[in-house]
């Protein structure tokens, strides 16, 4: 008597007790017919093995991908309000010194750099309290992070 | 952060210097105008100098008060404070001087000195000498002070540039009054002539002024290197209160070669008035500025970011 395709996959995985893959062994020794249903069960589940494998590769490549866009997006965002920054600071700082200083501060190519002068500038000659309300009218509404280990103020 | 926000109006400070000295300039000018045209029928020096010294007084211990008001906004160490604590007792000096001169040193009705009789004249004299040396080259020598710590800072934001030869030229010119005040002044002792108290204290604050009018031209460069803000506006008006306190010495001195008939007192009240004025603009502007920066933000729109922690940013 030919075992049932059950029996086959439990015997399969291994799961039977000792005693029963023993006969279905011996069978499956014998039956040509249970060797080739076997080979089936052994084909098909390491397929669905592999399909399982498969998507979560995709997955480690999908969040791969959302990780940079969102740094691309992060970094876009920073350069917008970078740019943003300066055009306040250059601002501020021609209202309180003058065209002329504005442009002085303006030269470092970078938004923290120039943020650090312009603080400097400004908690020297208009005190640290106004120097800090500069600052914070500068920051509102920009959705600006320096970069780390980097001191803006 | 939590933003003061008294004295609401005071940022309107130099509008109302401004307005004084406008008011101040127009009056005086029509007076002498008016004085001029009516063949001098009537003595212009005896109706102004109480009240113009008293004008003087009142626009020196705003100034003084504007100053104290910078000197609060800068904690201990701060680069500017040397050069405000300077600056606040050289405004202190002229308006304790011209409080002093006017209130215990004259001979006025409401002096309480002039109550003991000729006995108390003497201190009455020696206050009103305390008085000239406070409001002359004492205060000088303090704005000189605070004007090189000034410079100093300017100087290290890159501010600081090499007086132009136009700059040396007005200097020239400084020096040259000084050394024809100096030989005038040797002169008159070699002709046996009385020297007053007050030629000497003028004497004396001759070279400070010269050094002074150094650190106004270094100050002129600094402030056209720097623009036309609100704190270019403070070290302006410091370096024209300099530049006016030469010019008004100068003129002080030229006008009786020439002609004695200028009423020469009411001249010297409407250039010490303008002069104390362009000083108490100074500290006028850096209030002001401070408090435009600290001035609550309320017709901006609200920054709903800062609600947002740092790092879900």
């Amino acid at each position: 008597m030919h075992p049932r395709s059950a029996t086959l996959i439990a015997f399969c995985d291994a799961e039977g007790r000792a005693g029963r893959s023993l006969r279905i062994a011996r069978h499956l020794s014998k039956c040509e017919k249970c060797r080739d249903q076997l080979a089936r069960i052994r084909r098909e589940k390491d397929e669905l093995s592999a399909r399982a494998a498969a998507p979560e590769m995709e997955n480690g490549q999908g969040l791969a991908a959302v990780r940079s866009a969102i740094a691309a997006w992060q970094e876009g965002r920073n350069g917008e309000a970078a740019s943003e920054l300066r055009a306040r600071l250059r601002w501020q700082i021609e209202a309180y010194f003058g065209s002329p200083a504005a442009l002085a501060v303006d030269r470092p190519s970078r938004a923290e750099e120039m943020l650090g002068k312009a603080s400097e500038m400004l908690e020297v000659f208009l005190g640290p309290e106004a120097a800090e309300a500069v600052r914070d009218d500068v920051f509102r509404g920009v959705d600006w992070a320096a970069p780390a280990g980097e001191a803006c103020r | 952060m939590t933003r003061k926000s008294s004295l609401e109006g005071i940022e309107s400070a130099p509008r109302w210097i401004f307005l004084f000295l406008g008011a101040y300039l127009i009056v005086h000018l029509f007076a002498l105008y008016f004085w001029n045209a009516a063949g001098h029928v009537f003595s212009i020096e005896g109706t102004s100098g109480g009240t113009s010294a008293l004008s003087v007084t009142a626009m020196a211990a705003v100034g003084f008060w504007l100053c104290l008001l910078v000197l609060r906004s800068f904690p201990a160490g701060a680069p500017l404070r040397p050069a405000w604590m300077l600056i606040t007792f050289a405004a202190g000096a002229q308006a304790a001087s011209g409080a002093l001169a006017q209130l215990l040193g004259s001979n006025w009705l409401l002096n309480p000195l002039a109550w003991g009789g000729p006995a108390r004249s003497g201190l009455i004299e020696q206050i009103r000498r305390g008085a000239l040396i406070a409001g002359g080259p004492f205060q000088l020598a303090l704005l000189a002070l605070g004007m090189l710590v000034a410079l100093k800072v300017l100087r290290k934001f890159g501010f600081w540039v090499r007086p132009s030869a136009a700059d040396w030229a007005i200097c020239a010119i400084v020096y040259l009054f000084a050394l024809c005040r100096f030989g005038e002044a040797g002169a008159a002792s070699l002709a046996g002539r009385q020297f007053g108290f007050e030629d000497w204290i003028s004497l004396a604050g001759l070279p400070i002024l010269c050094v002074l009018f150094l650190e106004a031209m270094l100050l002129r460069q600094s402030v056209v290197h720097m623009g036309n803000g609100l704190i270019s506006r403070c070290w302006a008006a410091f370096m024209c209160g300099i530049f006016l306190t030469g010019a008004g010495q100068l003129a002080l001195w030229v006008i009786p070669h020439y002609s004695h008939a200028w009423p020469i007192e009411m001249i010297a009240s409407l250039i010490q008035f303008a002069t104390v004025a362009v000083f108490a603009l100074a500290p006028a502007c850096q209030v002001a500025a401070q408090r435009r920066a600290i001035k609550p933000a309320s017709d901006q729109p609200e920054d709903l970011a800062t609600n947002v922690p740092a790092l879900a940013r």
